[in-house]
């Protein structure tokens, strides 16, 4: 991260154009993050695939897009962008331990009850591409509120602090982009 | 699934709504001071009608005592806003310690004056328990309002925050108590003034995860 003090200036400058919601200057922000945020993730966790680096960093911009109120534009950028980048890798190294503490794993899995509906994979949606197609015919916010809050677990407040629209406009997008999932998956069996 | 996080930048710039950023953490404190002093001069009030001004400040220890309550809980709020900043500089953790240090000394010399003045006798610790619903009621105000605003930061020490933030709030609290019943010997305030301040801080040390937590969004990491 060895950058002179103007390009750090630059930063400050950009985030505080953000904060007034300028969104150009929050996208060459982001832009400019996207390569330190990057060698942060690689230096802590070198062993990781391209793939895990990848939702890492996106984790951790998600996170500085969430807290870019509390960034004081006369203190230095840095320090600030490197506490929450630590938090969030403390943060998913933690909820990995839990979750493989947990993880038992077996040659074959468990069968609940002999009837075909009970032994179905636990994988999803059996028809991978008529779902794809379903998704890909929805409005772009009502795809962008499913995968946030259905695929990606978010709340509504987290969802809202992505997409930037209210919650009302979040249910109302989950509803009606549902709706228009079932009935043209039901369409295509 | 994950996003191109090309496509993820675009979405996040997409719409963005613009945020007044926090204003300094002092201010915020000043702030907090000003919704929490009223309240605790409000439940008190009646008490605080019968004070008389000019024996009250002959007391030096007195003065001393609430002066230096009433800056630990204003030290113990900035040092709670600043850490729910990303980055803060942790030697403002510290920042508390010097008007609490005063406290207790100053409580600790009246503990070794009424042992010397009156023996044994002096550092006898009674229950104290009528104080209690008192106390209960003057911290519900600034405890609540110290927690909404802290929850407008981004605390990544939650524990820390919690502890600091109920320090200020047992601090405001005891400000007001010291008017509402009669001066207690320096082992009452000891014990049960210093000593709720220590519990309540642990206690609140306890909950931060709880009650702070900043977790803005889920991992997108399967």
């Amino acid at each position: 991260m060895g950058r002179n003090v103007g390009e750090w200036q630059n930063l400050t400058l950009l985030m505080r154009a953000a904060q007034a919601g300028d969104s150009r200057a929050y996208s060459e922000l982001l832009r400019t993050l996207l390569p330190l945020v990057n060698e942060l993730v690689r230096q802590r966790y070198p062993f990781l695939q391209s793939q895990d680096i990848d939702d890492l960093v996106q984790d951790i911009l998600l996170s500085v897009h969430a807290a870019r109120a509390t960034y004081d534009p006369t203190r230095p950028f840095l320090p600030w962008l490197r506490a929450i980048a630590r938090y969030r890798m403390a943060d998913s190294a933690r909820r990995y331990a839990l979750r493989t503490a947990n993880e038992v794993p077996s040659e074959h899995a468990p069968e609940t009850f002999v009837a075909k509906d009970a032994n179905m994979s636990g994988n999803g949606y059996g028809d991978a591409e008529a779902l794809r197609q379903a998704m890909a015919k929805l409005s772009y916010g009502q795809r962008q509120a499913i995968e946030l809050m259905k695929l990606q677990e978010m709340s509504l407040k987290e969802a809202r602090v992505v997409t930037g629209t209210s919650i009302g406009a979040l249910k109302v997008s989950v509803h009606r982009g549902m709706s228009a999932l079932r009935k043209a998956l039901r369409s295509t069996k | 699934m994950t996003m191109d996080t090309d496509e993820f930048i675009k979405r996040l710039a997409a719409d963005l709504q613009p945020v007044r950023p926090l204003r300094p953490a002092w201010t915020r404190a000043l702030l907090w001071m000003g919704i929490a002093l009223p309240w605790v001069a409000a439940v008190v009030w009646n008490k605080l009608m019968m004070v008389d001004v000019v024996q009250v400040t002959a007391d030096a220890r007195f003065v001393v005592e609430q002066a230096a309550t009433l800056a630990t809980a204003l030290t113990a709020a900035i040092a709670a806003f600043r850490s729910a900043i990303p980055g803060f500089d942790r030697r403002i953790l510290l920042l508390p310690l010097v008007p609490l240090g005063i406290w207790f000394g100053s409580v600790g010399h009246g503990c070794v004056q009424d042992w010397v003045r009156l023996g044994a006798e002096g550092l006898t610790i009674r229950p104290d328990w009528d104080c209690l619903p008192m106390a209960a009621i003057i911290g519900i105000i600034p405890g609540a309002a110290i927690v909404a605003m802290l929850r407008k930061g981004a605390s990544l020490h939650p524990r820390v925050t919690l502890a600091l933030a109920a320090l200020a709030v047992a601090s405001a609290a005891n400000f007001g108590l010291q008017f509402a019943h009669t001066r207690d010997a320096s082992i009452m305030v000891l014990s049960w003034h210093l000593g709720a301040a220590a519990v309540l801080s642990a206690l609140g040390g306890c909950l931060g995860d709880r009650m702070l937590s900043w977790r803005p969004a889920h991992s997108l990491v399967p």
